[in-house]
């Protein structure tokens, strides 16, 4: 009934029904900002209500866990004991080949010392590849939903408020941006924007793997404004037309705080639902390009590289490709479902 | 309404200049050098280089690599090879440096496959989706319900590619469930067998957001009071739903999937990549790897064509359904 299965109980769905109806009634008096049975903000409601909401918590651990295991993954990788063969503790990048028989396949598998095993050819630790290839996922999902949200919001902004060619010119934009073959364009674009930076210099792996890094979040930001953009501009239309802001424009409030004092706070809703949605959106295209050899590569630690080096050896040695698969799923599954919770709780009547 | 059409449609035709001039300005401008990948290091010296470069015409200014292309687009334009001269008619989109087929032939031979696959997992998704989305809607609110809708929700948020990937990996390779793509060549029986994998796992998955829409489509239709009117004149349940709510329910429903066999037809990459269907998405990315510009073109061109036209054709439909949309 509310779209996330076992979660709600009758109570909830009671009380929602309740907040509904005051919503209206509070529509209905022609001021939307205001709950008038307790004078929360929107932003308030929407908390309290995200709060109540089983799922969005339990998402909101597993999101967290892996923030931290990112961030502390040389703490929790060292937690691995020494190596009897190496010698030495497990780390990230170093390449064990004593580790692997003549065929390319790991001697050790799953121990104290190498909690998931090593990787076949090149016996690196693979739960510390694991631990670090979460780093790269989140941090290219966060900040570049969070520039793309930024630019969203300003062309959205600039296209209502200001009308005219600007909102023209915005307009036709968004549309030749939606128009293009996204994933084929991308694609292209990367090599030919790493080649860009190089300058024709002959690039080692870890040059190869930053420059690749800061292209994909440049060009999943200039890809993926566009939705919020066209939202925003949208609203904006309608509410540069209410009293309230003609009563602003009357007594001489400067444009700049038209639009962040008085238009801007609606908006929160819509713009943090976005943006939530966007961050697993932007994993799993970022895990998709790595997967088709356009996105991160060797020797950073990435989930999407692994998936795509590991495949072949899905038969023979499935340790390499799971704990990927499952943490890349795990984390965009969590991300996309404390989204839709958000959404949810920003707008009661999507939870029928 | 004719203004409307003309409007939407010189808009149309803008965006896809733009697709042309962009992509042109990206891929031939760019830093590649085709020459040097038809040949790798140390087989070519300077000379025969250059004479690959003068070859393939990339030796001229861009403008004029420019205006001769936008010429064979409409016009069509002659190609030397060798001292030979090749007319390549209408919609020239030149020719392939790696394969010296035609780009038209390339992707012309290639699309059929798309299509099928396209059109395969259309059919999926629509039967499945909207089935699923109409039972959840008429139990609105029961277990039944909450466990389609959450189990569409979970299916729908894991990255497609995994589960395309996993797909492929179990159901193909391994366990061997469902049959290997092949060529129309070898039978049009195991050629549809072959599809049937790629298709049902795009279909399935792109289902997902077709049982939400659906759902959330037929409870508003559900509520209004014409259903209500029907239903107390006694007709039966089953009519209720099918003339009197799906057909309301239907008008965002039928948008939303022209826009999505639009994207289909040109995003089928990821699928046609992992279970090595020879569509136009698999050629592209082959194309990207050997630096074959004329191919990138044509199927970045060709894309936004298929995007832009669909697109006017949803714009225009629906402001036969809505006029309100005709004066924004």
């Amino acid at each position: 009934m509310d779209g996330t299965p076992g979660s709600a109980t009758d109570i909830v769905a009671d009380e929602i029904e309740a907040e509904k109806l005051e919503s209206e009634q509070a529509r209905a008096l022609g001021d939307a900002t205001l709950d008038v049975r307790t004078g929360r903000s929107p932003g308030r409601v929407a908390f309290d209500r995200l709060k109540k909401d089983k799922v969005a918590i339990v998402c909101l651990v597993i999101i967290i866990f892996f923030i931290l295991l990112a961030i502390f993954a040389p703490l929790v990788v060292a937690l691995q004991a020494v190596d009897p063969v190496t010698g030495a503790k497990a780390d990230v990048g170093t390449v064990h080949t004593e580790l692997i028989d003549f065929n390319g396949l790991p001697t050790v598998g799953m121990s104290a010392s190498h909690w998931l095993g090593v990787e076949p050819r090149l016996g690196r630790d693979l739960f510390a590849r694991f631990a670090f290839g979460a780093r790269p996922s989140l941090i290219i999902g966060f900040s570049a939903a969070a520039a793309s949200t930024i630019i969203g919001v300003s062309l959205g902004l600039m296209g209502g408020y200001l009308g005219g060619w600007v909102d023209k010119a915005i307009t036709w934009l968004i549309d030749f941006f939606l128009s293009l073959p996204l994933l084929l364009v991308v694609l292209a674009v990367v090599p030919i924007v790493q080649l860009r930076i190089a300058g024709g210099n002959r690039l080692t792996a870890e040059q190869t793997s930053t420059i690749r890094f800061w292209v994909l979040i440049a060009i999943l930001v200039i890809f993926g404004w566009m939705g919020l953009a066209r939202l925003v501009r949208g609203e904006v239309k309608s509410l540069r037309e209410r009293e309230f802001v003609q009563a602003a424009r009357a007594i001489g409030v400067p444009t700049r705080q038209i639009l962040f004092k008085e238009i801007l706070p609606n908006l929160v809703g819509p713009i943090i639902v976005s943006a939530s949605i966007a961050v697993p959106t932007y994993i799993a295209f970022e895990a998709t390009l790595s997967y088709l050899g356009a996105g991160l590569v060797e020797p950073t630690a990435s989930w999407g590289r692994t998936i795509a080096d590991a495949q072949n050896y899905f038969e023979i040695y499935p340790l390499w490709l799971w704990p990927s698969v499952i943490g890349l799923s795990v984390l965009v599954l969590a991300l996309t479902l404390l989204g839709d919770s958000i959404r949810d709780a920003f707008d009661p009547t999507s939870r029928r | 309404m004719l203004t409307y059409i003309l409007r939407r449609a010189g808009l149309a035709l803008s965006v896809i200049l733009a697709t042309l001039v962009t992509t042109f300005v990206v891929f031939f401008a760019g830093p590649s050098d085709p020459a040097q990948s038809l040949c790798p290091e140390n087989r070519c010296n300077a000379e025969r280089l250059q004479a690959i470069r003068v070859n393939l015409g990339l030796d001229r200014p861009l403008t004029v690599q420019f205006v001769e292309y936008f010429k064979g687009l409409f016009v069509g334009r002659d190609f030397e090879f060798a001292g030979e001269t090749t007319h390549c008619g209408a919609p020239c989109l030149g020719f392939s440096y790696h394969t010296g087929r035609s780009v038209n032939d390339e992707l012309f031979t290639r699309f059929p496959n798309t299509v099928v696959l396209a059109l395969m997992a259309a059919v999926i998704f629509t039967i499945v989706g909207i089935t699923i989305g109409i039972f959840a809607a008429v139990k609105r609110g029961s277990a039944t319900d909450r466990i389609l809708i959450g189990g569409s929700q979970v299916f729908g948020a894991i990255p497609y590619y995994i589960l395309a990937l996993l797909f492929a990996l179990y159901m193909v390779t391994f366990w061997r469930v469902l049959p290997q793509y092949s060529a129309f060549s070898e039978g049009a029986g195991v050629y549809f067998a072959g599809m049937i994998a790629p298709a049902l796992i795009l279909g399935l998955v792109t289902s997902t957001s077709y049982t939400r829409y659906t759902r959330n489509s037929m409870i508003e239709t559900l509520s209004m009071d014409y259903v209500r009117t029907a239903r107390s004149k006694g007709i039966s349940e089953r009519r209720v739903l099918v003339n009197h709510g799906l057909r309301a329910a239907m008008g965002p429903i039928v948008t939303i999937l022209g826009l999505d066999i639009a994207a289909l037809l040109t995003g089928t990459l990821i699928t046609e990549k992992i279970f090595e269907v020879d569509g136009i998405g698999r050629r592209a990315l082959q194309a990207l790897f050997d630096d074959d510009l004329p191919v990138i073109m044509g199927t970045v061109l060709m894309a936004a064509v298929i995007v832009v036209i669909f697109n006017l054709i949803v714009d225009i439909g629906y402001s036969f359904i809505d006029p309100r949309v005709r004066l924004s």
